[in-house]
């Protein structure tokens, strides 16, 4: 009897272990398709309904994903190169060049690292052009505005700590430059400057902080603000979309409304049409969801939502693969505190903030800077007007839309000039 | 007599008033946002350095007679320039008063490589982003005969020390 049941346990060994981590098997049924979404860990972010609206690939284009997903890609890159890195100013540049020699894929994992980091930028760029463009900023969704604004500028701060860990010519300098531009600010400008740094100018102290801060405190806190984002975007009703996309289409008003609900958990209810539907709030106990508790225009986020996030990140890992197996990220000469090159440049996404800085340090590092990001973060209690969310280019929109385009063409031709019309001592050139 | 009062009250009737627990409330969060509020500013005070590891401030150049008359010569480890007319000597700072770059000595006095500041021989603004001139450093001859700059003293523009 023992042997037998023992024997049993062998055999029904793989089967068990399967089931024991994932509780539900691959779904049939719309029940199982809500379950899968809210009872794996990794997949319970996700709502289990997601509107038609929101799949629409032209919409969103996946671009606040893509940011996400080059983060993650930062995350998993970054802690493979620090399995190589010394934050110390006399070993740093070495063991770059170690990185490159000895290592195996040391140069692709850099890469990766550097392209990703790069692309992170753009794109975190790019998502808030989209939800600009959009109107998805508006009531409910102020503060997941204000969120991304402030993650923002947390990867621009973690690609400026970046920079100096080379510790070649470029890390140097723009560090040194960017460093002064802090230094400008009113009152505490020194003093944040001087803890920055920790010291006059940059050197040991400063590497070793912006180490410290790169790899520790500000993944730790952008990935704190990320998932307080996602979290907002379900809590808001998910992403944005026009009043019309709420309701199903040949479904008319008269079927929506005479659905019976069932308060019972787990059952189903039937509408007038004979159509079996699972009420929402009968899979999820509590008080509060956002998906329709009527048949609406949504369908299940397995698999549908889940597919288009997979299409996403192939994409992601495909273009940032193709991108690093072709192009090296540069590295210079090592520092030489005595020599600037000439011209000294920052990394390009600010070059814009170096060419305004080179009429006035100030207005060009501080002033204008700081109005730039308070009028962006006040963008969604000034503009009250509902509508036109969920449409590109709404008409209703014409007002805001051509405002926000000017501060995208404004910026993108300050970065162009300082980029390809700058060159020594920070004259006017031609690129051709 | 006002404890036999609100200890008679229902519970509706003690909003606004200060119960035992509203005020052991207010003592915790006051305790408990204080403490964060404290660590915070002690945060601050461990992230600024006491000491730092760089350069001193205070250093010797050399003799005198290592700067004959018409010398200028920029000492760019110290960021400095130290330039004698006659038996005059003074130091010019060579950290770019715009973003801190280094500024090169050139025909017309100064040029910074990275915002194209250009200064005149005595460290004045002639054109470029830069704010403010090049600073000036105290120089001394120190007991052992030797020149000394201490970058930690700025002296007015113009302020020469007599060999």
């Amino acid at each position: 009897m023992a042997r037998k049941i023992s024997l049993s346990a062998l055999t029904e060994l793989p089967g068990n272990i399967w089931n024991s981590i994932f509780r539900n098997p691959l779904p049939s049924s719309d029940l199982g398709r809500a379950q899968t979404s809210f009872t794996n860990f990794f997949l319970h972010i996700h709502p289990v309904k997601v509107n038609r609206h929101t799949l629409k690939p032209w919409y969103t284009m996946g671009l606040g994903l893509i940011t996400f997903f080059l983060f993650v890609i930062l995350v998993f890159t970054g802690v493979l190169v620090m399995f190589y890195y010394v934050p110390s100013t006399n070993q740093a540049y070495d063991r770059m060049l170690d990185l490159r020699s000895t290592v195996a894929f040391g140069t692709f994992t850099r890469n990766m690292h550097r392209w990703a980091a790069h692309g992170m930028v753009a794109f975190v760029f790019l998502h808030m052009c989209r939800v600009f463009f959009t109107g998805a900023y508006k009531r409910p969704r102020e503060f997941n505005w204000v969120l991304g604004i402030v993650l923002f500028l947390l990867t621009l701060f973690s690609s400026f700590t970046g920079y100096l860990l080379p510790w070649d010519q470029l890390a140097f300098w723009a560090i040194t430059v960017g460093a002064s531009i802090a230094g400008y600010a009113p009152v505490v400008g020194e003093q944040m400057r001087f803890l920055l740094l920790g010291d006059t100018t940059v050197g040991q102290e400063a590497l070793l902080r912006f180490y410290v801060l790169h790899v520790a405190v500000l993944p730790l806190v952008i990935t704190l603000l990320v998932a307080v984002h996602f979290w907002r975007i379900r809590k808001d009703g998910g992403l944005s979309r026009p009043p019309e996309a709420e309701s199903e289409p040949g479904l008319s008003k008269e079927t929506t409304a005479k659905v019976d609900l069932v308060e019972k958990p787990g059952e189903a209810f039937v509408t007038s049409a004979g159509k079996k539907h699972f009420g929402i709030q009968g899979l999820v106990r509590g008080p509060f969801t956002k998906v329709g508790n009527v048949p609406d225009n949504s369908v299940f986020a397995w698999p549908n939502l889940f597919m288009a996030e997979l299409f996403v990140l192939i994409l992601t890992i495909a273009g940032l693969c193709v991108l690093s197996l072709f192009f090296d990220a540069p590295l210079e000469e090592p520092v030489n505190i005595t020599h600037p090159p000439n011209p000294a440049k920052a990394p390009w996404y600010f070059l814009g903030l170096q060419e305004l800085v080179s009429y006035s340090a100030f207005w060009g590092g501080v002033g204008i800077p700081t109005i730039q990001v308070l009028l962006l973060l006040v963008v969604p209690y000034l503009d009250r007007d509902p509508r036109g969310v969920g449409r590109w280019f709404a008409g209703e929109r014409l007002l805001a839309n051509t405002l926000f385009l000017i501060f995208v063409i404004v910026n993108i031709t300050l970065i162009i000039i300082g980029t390809l019309f700058r060159g020594p001592n920070w004259e006017f050139v031609s690129p051709w | 007599m006002t404890m036999k009062k609100r200890n008679e009250a229902p519970a509706e009737q003690t909003e606004g008033q200060l119960t035992r627990r509203r005020l052991l409330t207010w003592l915790s969060s006051v305790g408990i946002f204080g403490s964060a509020l404290i660590s915070l500013v002690a945060n601050a005070f461990f992230i600024k350095p006491r000491a730092t590891y760089g350069q001193p401030n205070r250093f010797s150049i050399g003799k005198p007679e290592e700067f004959p008359a018409g010398t200028r010569q920029a000492l760019d480890g110290q960021r400095v320039c130290v330039i004698r007319e006659g038996e005059r000597v003074c130091a010019i700072s060579t950290t770019c008063t715009h973003l801190g770059c280094i500024v090169a000595p050139s025909e017309t006095g100064f040029a910074c490589p990275c915002h194209g500041s250009r200064f005149d021989q005595d460290g004045n603004v002639t054109g470029g982003p830069a704010p403010k001139a090049l600073a000036w450093y105290k120089v001394s001859l120190a007991p052992n005969g030797e020149l000394e700059i201490d970058k930690g003293v700025e002296v007015k523009s113009g302020t020469y020390f007599n060999v």
